[in-house]
């Protein structure tokens, strides 16, 4: 409890610079990553971060030592070299997609991997701190890196909303963006320097392996909530600074963790439960709404139970009765008469339930829907009569007044249905 | 021993396990499902590290079911994704493989009293290092053949699961609803190629690397691709090309006295897009693959 | 005007088939004679692919049922060919024509066992009756749309089977490419098989079919050629969808579930 006291009121200020650095470092991932998601390019991202080692290593020899500036440029370069080689494989070759990615990335990386270790044989001390790019180190950031890497994220996150709409064009139509002259290539061309630098920037905290989810996660989790742009970006930011600062608290309260690994986890269980609880796309909400659908349709076959029994001049049926139409299911019926009576549908006494007024009228309503669509059905859709019951049981807990109407008006007001039964009417209906 | 032994046992066992990987990268390529044979590789992780944990050694039978058992894991997750989030592919792939990668190395940090595996060493194949390293000084020549072995081993299978299934593995990759149609389980095939790239990809990471073994799995079959329009000499081509990179990359690696795994990755580049070079069309406006051919008379 | 059949060589029973959580065939009532040259048309979208999906297994129904030769279709796939659309495959897959043909073998071989001298055997005449002899060592990537076809169908008769499904085997197809591909059709048919075909093109249905299936999210009508082409029932397919019918799907669709699921 200390330990998240002390965390969280950033009494710390290394802990307030980690934390704003994630922040930063977050949002231009965030913003740039959705894009890539949008534009179904994700796995790029995935290249790139893993294709910039090469640079990384050639930026530290030059410099000698840990230099933000030549690394960062020397990883720029690397990104941009496999970034230009994945297009022209793309229109130069007959190789698909997947495996131009896959190659470029395994090919770079390997190479980037041989330069490190031989960077780590030559037993320069600075070395260390390379090691951090592949597995990320958020509480490694420097203060002074920060500047850097948070100035460069600043740049991203300005670049972004300046041509928000370019880049939208450039992910939906770009087809229509040239036709109205837009420079597309151009456009596409500064997105992918931004996702470079995204990326270049990215790996500091999290490592060039799990780069992709912070492109890819945060986008992918924001799509179940919402379907409009703007929002999108804005929760796709959210849920990769939620996640930085997670992910760094559980490095800091257990010190041996690396941070990048927890970022990724949070952000896939924000992803989980985005899938599970959004309403866009709900597995809560089609369970929920099945639920009370089957609760209704049961309902609904109460009503019609009663209303036959009424037909056929019974003027109630008994409790034991109605059991006796659905064995086994006592505990739905008691449930079904509870709430039916409760809406003032049902009448219940000692010698048994019927309908009141309001049931008689809606339960009546259920059937006459049921045998006009029976009638729909056998006479315009050329459905046996031996077929049409089925459909009819479902669809007469769907069909809306509108609907009602308009059937009415097509079958021009049928007065029994296919199996010789009465379609019933209220008597002013007609 | 000789410095000829070493060197023969080294290139050995290197092209098998480049011929292994090449096969099945090649049905992998076919199916447009390279990312995904990468993806594995790194999804295997937290299989490998619990495998490790159950048995105490990194050289056991758990570590291979365990890394089998998340090769399945994540074809299913990524499976799920798609159809059931409605998540694109290549999202759900990124998903899926960075959730289980990083899975696996807060598990290394968790079992790390037990389990001895640094997080480098399974990236970039420390592990495979020192086998290595050891083959070419006189000493440590001991651990030469166990690798050898294993190789051997999963080279077989591999050859003799792509023997067996080879029309399946072929209709399957080629036409989805077809194969379905006949009665052949194209879901079944699927799960049954991605346990054997798991199986292969932690058999090899021992003697070359992560790294490797996805650069192996994917590059010769897409250079084999630029080349030839056949799938048997597609196949043979990929073979050829993995023993060329296992032969080249050893004495590269003598020459410059570089990493050997670290060698073949960059000759393996370099065939790549040398190929690339010459079997390019130099035309602009030439797409990749098209789902229809141009139409003319018949 | 649904003609039923007694001992139909395929039935399909008051089948609802879903797509995408609302209905796109309701209630389809059918029975087709063996033997016969059959033809499936009807508007874009009107559910022909999905019939023929659903037969071969490929989709799962919402309800109803469909059986082959009197039994359910995991007894019978053996008996059964189907060929599939020509875009559902990338052509720039590797593989020769014969290649692609024996497959057609490849669900009588059975798993591990590999295609013999018989096999090849079977595919080359395959090859023959579509007259696509001279190109059996093509690649499939250099062929054109018309030759691609003819290609999927010697597949198909490959498979040796007794009811073939094909799901428009015409589409970019040339005319003298389809009347040959036609003719073939019809004499399978005249050989006892029985050839089920989506097609697009109302004109050379009239000529070629000896029964015809009209499809508009209904059944419209299904029996001889001559009493189903009539104007009327042409009307009822291709003069645009059923307006309730349309907006009792689009109600459907707007829910979060399938209510016609059970």
């Amino acid at each position: 409890m200390e330990d998240f006291l002390y965390f969280f009121t950033f009494q710390d200020p290394s802990i307030t610079w980690v934390v704003l650095g994630i922040t930063l470092l977050g949002i231009g991932s965030a913003y740039v990553g959705t894009f890539s998601f949008l534009d179904k390019k994700a796995l790029l991202g995935d290249a790139i971060s893993h294709a910039v080692l090469p640079g990384i290593c050639v930026g530290f020899v030059l410099a000698g030592e840990k230099d933000p500036r030549y690394i960062v440029t020397g990883a720029f370069l690397s990104g941009a070299l496999a970034t230009f080689l994945s297009s022209w494989l793309k229109q130069h070759t007959k190789l698909s997609e997947d495996s131009i990615i896959a190659s470029i990335l395994s090919i770079f990386f390997g190479i980037g991997i041989v330069a490190l270790t031989a960077l780590q044989k030559s037993g320069n001390p600075e070395i260390a701190g390379l090691n951090s790019f592949i597995f990320g180190n958020a509480i490694g950031i420097a203060e002074a890196d920060l500047f850097l890497y948070g100035g460069l994220s600043l740049a991203i996150l300005i670049v972004l909303t300046l041509f928000l709409k370019e880049f939208r064009l450039m992910v939906f139509d770009p087809g229509f963006g040239n036709a109205i002259g837009f420079p597309m290539k151009g456009i596409r061309f500064i997105f992918n320097v931004l996702l470079i630098l995204a990326v270049v920037i990215g790996i500091q905290a999290i490592g060039v392996v799990l780069m992709a989810a912070l492109l890819i996660t945060p986008g992918a989790a924001a799509r179940f909530w919402t379907d409009r742009l703007q929002p999108l970006l804005l929760l796709a930011a959210f849920f990769s600074i939620l996640s930085g600062i997670l992910g760094t608290y559980v490095s800091f309260v257990v010190p041996q963790m690396p941070t990048g690994p927890w970022v990724v986890v949070f952000l896939s269980l924000i992803a989980l439960i985005s899938f599970i609880f959004s309403p866009k796309s709900g597995i809560i909400k089609r369970f929920i709404a099945r639920r009370s659908y089957l609760n209704k349709t049961h309902r609904d076959h109460l009503m019609k139970a009663l209303f036959k029994a009424k037909e056929v001049n019974k003027g109630r049926m008994t409790l034991k009765e109605i059991y006796g139409l659905y064995p086994f299911h006592k505990k739905e019926i008691a449930h079904s008469l509870q709430l039916l009576t409760r809406q003032g549908l049902v009448i219940q006494d000692s010698q048994g339930v019927q309908l009141s007024s309001q049931g008689t009228s809606d339960a009546m309503r259920i059937v006459r829907l049921h045998r006009l669509w029976e009638v729909y059905l056998n006479e315009f859709m050329n459905i046996a009569p031996d077929h049409v019951h089925e459909s009819a049981e479902q669809m007469e807990h769907l069909l809306t007044p509108e609907l009602e109407a308009l059937l009415e008006q097509r079958l021009n007001y049928p007065t029994l249905d296919p199996h010789q039964e009465t379609i019933p009417r209220e008597s002013h209906d007609i | 021993m000789t410095f000829d032994n070493n060197a023969f046992l080294i290139i050995l066992t290197g092209a098998l396990i480049a011929i292994s990987c090449g096969f099945l990268g090649v049905f992998l390529l076919l199916r447009k499902m390279s990312m995904t044979g990468d993806a594995i590789s790194h999804a295997v992780l937290p299989g490998i590290v619990i495998g490790f944990f159950v048995s105490g050694s990194q050289r056991s039978l758990e570590v291979i079911i365990g890394a089998g058992l998340l090769g399945i894991l994540s074809t299913l997750m990524i499976d799920a994704l798609r159809k059931r989030a409605k998540v694109q592919l290549d999202a759900s792939i990124g998903i899926t493989f960075t959730l289980l990668f990083a899975i696996g190395i807060i598990l290394i940090n968790l079992f790390a009293y037990k389990v001895d595996l640094d997080q480098e060493c399974v990236l970039y194949g420390e592990i495979a290092y020192l086998p290595i390293d050891l083959w070419i000084t006189p000493s440590g020549i001991n651990l030469g053949p166990r690798v050898t072995w294993l190789a051997g081993l999963n080279f077989f299978l591999v050859t003799g699961f792509i023997y067996l299934l080879f029309k399946e593995l072929s209709l399957t990759s080629f036409d989805e609803h077809f194969s379905s149609a006949i009665g052949i389980p194209a879901k079944g095939v699927n799960l049954a190629l991605m346990s054997m790239v798991s199986y292969t990809t932690v058999s090899s990471f021992e003697s070359v690397g992560a790294i490797l073994v996805v650069a192996l799995l994917v590059v010769p079959p897409a250079t084999g691709y630029l080349w030839t329009k056949s799938l048997i000499p597609l196949l043979r081509l990929t073979s050829a090309l993995g023993i060329l990179i296992a032969i080249l990359g050893y004495y590269l690696a003598y020459w410059i006295d570089s990493s050997i795994a670290g060698m073949m990755v960059a000759v393996a580049g370099a065939l790549f897009f040398g190929s690339a070079l010459v079997k390019g069309k130099w035309t602009m406006g030439i797409r990749g693959t098209s789902k229809s051919s141009p139409a003319f008379d018949s | 005007m649904i003609t039923q059949v007694s001992q139909p060589v395929l039935e399909v029973h008051d089948l609802t088939v879903s797509y995408d959580q609302h209905p796109v065939l309701w209630n389809v009532d059918l029975s087709l004679p063996a033997g016969q040259l059959i033809g499936i048309l009807g508007p874009n979208g009107a559910g022909k692919s999905t019939l023929i999906k659903s037969i071969m297994g490929l989709i799962q129904p919402t309800s109803g049922y469909i059986k082959i030769f009197d039994k359910p279709l995991a007894e019978v796939r053996s008996r059964i060919s189907y060929v599939p659309q020509r875009e559902s495959v990338d052509w720039n897959f590797p593989a020769s024509v014969l290649d692609v043909v024996v497959m057609g073998t490849y669900g009588k071989l059975g798993l591990f066992r590999r295609p013999g001298k018989k096999e090849v055997q079977i595919a080359q005449d395959a090859l023959d009756q579509v007259g696509m002899m001279a190109f059996s060592k093509r690649q499939i990537s250099e062929l054109s749309g018309g030759q691609q076809q003819r290609v999927f169908i010697a597949r198909a008769l490959a498979q040796q089977a007794d009811l073939y499904l094909m799901d428009e085997p015409f589409a970019g197809v040339d005319m003298a490419t389809e009347t040959a591909i036609f003719q073939l059709l019809q004499d399978m048919a005249r050989a006892g098989k029985t050839v089920l075909v989506v097609h697009h093109d109302i004109h050379s249905a009239m000529n070629f079919f000896e029964w015809c299936i009209m499809l508009n999210l209904h059944l419209v009508a299904s029996g001889p050629k001559d009493q189903v082409m009539t104007e009327e029932l042409l009307r009822k397919t291709y003069g645009g969808k059923l307006n309730l019918l349309t907006q009792v799907t689009d109600l459907i669709r707007k829910q979060d579930f399938n209510p016609l699921k059970s």
